[in-house]
């Protein structure tokens, strides 16, 4: 029993602290990618590419002197203008076709190499470390935790709050949420719908932006960074239901514990197979996910 | 016809029985595409084959071995096309089956057997009954539901490949026999020869493109469209679309296993990135430069892009980048591809405006 507890206390309960700091970054990335999937019925596939280059802009902008702080605030910002010139370019035109789930998953897709080819030219294939602004170790209860987790942490719940209250309680998030479910009628409102697109979908690409500043210092900047990242988010955002953002907070939270948890017991690599396991069994029982999507929830 | 004559009044308004069809018209029968219009896609089809009969004389072994590949991805492609042009159903997954046949090749080729056709046996079996499992999932769900469940599933499965130690881990198998593939007693194929090589899997695929397009312009074809068209309507004329959608689904899966079957005998080894997203997105990819739903288009784009990446990349090594940058083209500007604009040529040609 007494063992039990030990095990609990310094095994299992470092490793959910460290499963939550990641699971709410990972919520930040789903959250992006399940507005934009809500509103325009888009699968971003260029949204692990966009993380990516959020990870080289903020190296970048730390090797020219701007500042953790600066990258912090800088990257998202530049990562939802190149969102929203996708948008506008790419994306806008296609959107008026019967199957522009399809045609614009297949265009994302186009653009995600393109990104990642453009990436290797200008920063090549090597890992760069981005140094995280303060060190440290928080404790409580004998457990020690780096305070800059703790940190990523309050400024993914931050993140994610202000996501939540600008969909649900401003005026702004109403017309959102109405956009999703009958566009045709809010632009019979004189609402311009397609400021609304370009907006979610630069808000999306910000949200991926900051959650690769964040995450940074932890996992450093590499090329295939967005790939393996942006295949997690997938399956968040399908067990929490494609479009939902309650259901992208809660599955994330959710398989980020399933994974941490997992590799206590078996090898890492299988704990990730788990995570899409999972995923399959979620799409067998409930294929719509576990939560409704944006607009009729 | 002087008995005809002889037998009397009526004999002339009888119906004449149908002459028996010749070895020839079912040939033309077969080359005949469903719609009115494809007339051109059939010259633009034997141009094709005349040109990849004529390849050998002036390739050397490098775009041989090439060609091959080309010909393998195609059928993958050509698999993405069956399920897209006419079900409906956009898969990202279609390297699972890659994948399986490949694997599953060359661990019998390995451990069990030499002879070729037992290993097609062995392969199709194993292909049809995980597609037909992970079918009925993918299907139960709807629109870009099934896209995501085929590519998380093939995502799995590079995974489990990549993480079992026992069928070579990240490593993949190395040093896969090369059988003769006999195919009369007594005439076998030797794959050594990238000649006979080269013509056998030119032949497998062309019988195989000839063999999907038979069925899919039977009723069966039709109904497919019909469902891709109005999913809701086709139940209130008494047809499940999930058994018609599996059915596709169970093709285009062992269609993609042709080209994994006989990827293990042209590299010598197979590696988990064969059931990876690149070859399940390069598939659709160039189903789309070729033109969706014509079946040759897959084949034709699979051609075009394995030699416009090997060519672009001797010149630079960013044919990534060239290849993002067709695709987007193609998807905003070509959404026909190459078939549709070649439609479009010939059409703008027969109407001088």
């Amino acid at each position: 029993m007494e063992d039990l507890l030990v095990y609990l206390h310094f095994v299992v309960l470092p490793q959910m602290i460290d499963a939550l700091v990641i699971g709410v970054a990972l919520a930040v990335v789903a959250l992006g990618l399940t507005m934009i999937f809500g509103l325009l019925d888009v699968i971003n596939l260029a949204h692990g590419d966009l993380y990516m280059l959020g990870g080289y802009a903020a190296f970048t902008l730390l090797g020219w002197g701007a500042g953790y702080w600066g990258a912090l605030v800088l990257v998202p910002i530049l990562i939802g203008l190149i969102g929203w010139g996708l948008e506008e370019l790419g994306i806008r035109p296609l959107l008026a076709r019967a199957d522009r789930a399809t045609v614009t998953l297949l265009l994302t897709f186009g653009v995600s190499l393109m990104l990642r080819d453009l990436a290797q030219v200008v920063w090549g294939t090597d890992t760069h470390a981005v140094t995280a602004p303060f060190t440290g170790m928080a404790s409580m209860a004998q457990v020690f935790v780096p305070t800059y987790r703790l940190f990523i942490f309050g400024a993914g719940v931050l993140a994610i709050g202000a996501t939540w209250w600008l969909v649900y309680r401003t005026r702004i998030g109403a017309v959102l949420r109405a956009t999703a479910v009958d566009p045709g009628m809010v632009a019979s409102f004189g609402i311009p719908i397609r400021l609304v697109y370009g907006l979610t979908f630069m808000y999306g690409c910000a949200l991926a932006g900051l959650a690769s500043v964040l995450l940074s210092p932890i996992y450093a900047v590499f090329p295939t960074m967005g790939h393996d990242f942006l295949v997690l988010a997938f399956a968040v955002v399908i067990v929490g239901g494609m479009g939902s953002i309650t259901g992208a907070v809660v599955a994330a939270l959710l398989l980020s514990q399933v994974q941490g948890l997992a590799s206590l017991w078996i090898p890492p690599v299988w704990a990730e197979t788990m995570v899409y396991g999972l995923m399959l069994l979620v799409l067998v029982v409930r294929p719509s996910g576990l939560f409704n999507r944006i607009g009729e929830d | 016809m002087p008995q005809a004559k002889a037998s009397g009044i009526g004999a002339e308004s009888l119906p004449k029985p149908a002459p028996k069809p010749t070895v020839g018209d079912r040939l033309a029968q077969v080359l005949r595409a469903g719609d009115a219009d494809n007339r051109q896609l059939r010259w633009f089809g034997l141009v094709m084959l005349a040109f990849a009969l004529l390849f050998p004389w002036f390739a050397g072994p490098f775009y041989m071995r090439l060609a091959i590949e080309a010909l393998l991805l195609g059928a993958v492609a050509l698999s993405v096309d069956i399920l897209l042009g006419y079900a409906g159903l956009l898969s990202l997954g279609q390297a699972a089956y890659f994948g399986l046949a490949a694997y599953v090749s060359s661990l019998m080729y390995l451990y069990v057997s030499q002879s070729f056709w037992l290993v097609a046996l062995a392969v199709s079996a194993t292909v049809a009954v995980f597609s037909l499992v992970l079918g009925a999932i993918a299907i139960r769900a709807k629109g870009v539901y099934f896209a995501l469940i085929t590519f998380g599933a093939a995502e799995i499965l590079s995974k489990i490949a990549h993480n079992t130690r026992a069928i070579g881990g990240s490593d993949g198998l190395i040093g896969i026999p090369v059988p003769s593939i006999p195919l009369l007693p007594g005439v076998a194929i030797d794959l050594h020869s990238n000649f006979a090589f080269y013509n056998a899997v030119l032949a497998g695929l062309v019988l195989i493109y000839l063999g999907t397009r038979r069925i899919l312009n039977t009723g069966f074809g039709s109904l497919l469209r019909a469902i891709r068209e109005n999913s809701s309507r086709v139940p209130y004329l008494g047809y499940n679309p999930f058994w018609y959608k599996l059915l596709t689904y169970l093709l285009a899966a062992q269609v993609a296993a042709f080209g994994g079957l006989i990827y293990p005998l042209l590299r010598g080894f197979v590696a988990p990135n064969l059931f990876g997203f690149e070859v399940s997105t390069k598939a659709v990819v160039v189903s789309l430069v070729g033109g969706i739903g014509s079946l040759i288009g897959p084949l034709v784009g699979s051609v075009f892009i394995t030699f416009l990446e090997s060519v672009v990349g001797t010149y630079t090594e960013r044919h990534l980048f060239v290849l993002g940058l067709i695709f987007v083209v193609f998807v905003l500007f070509l959404p026909d591809g190459m078939v549709g604009l070649m439609r479009h040529l010939s059409e703008r040609r027969r109407r001088p405006a």
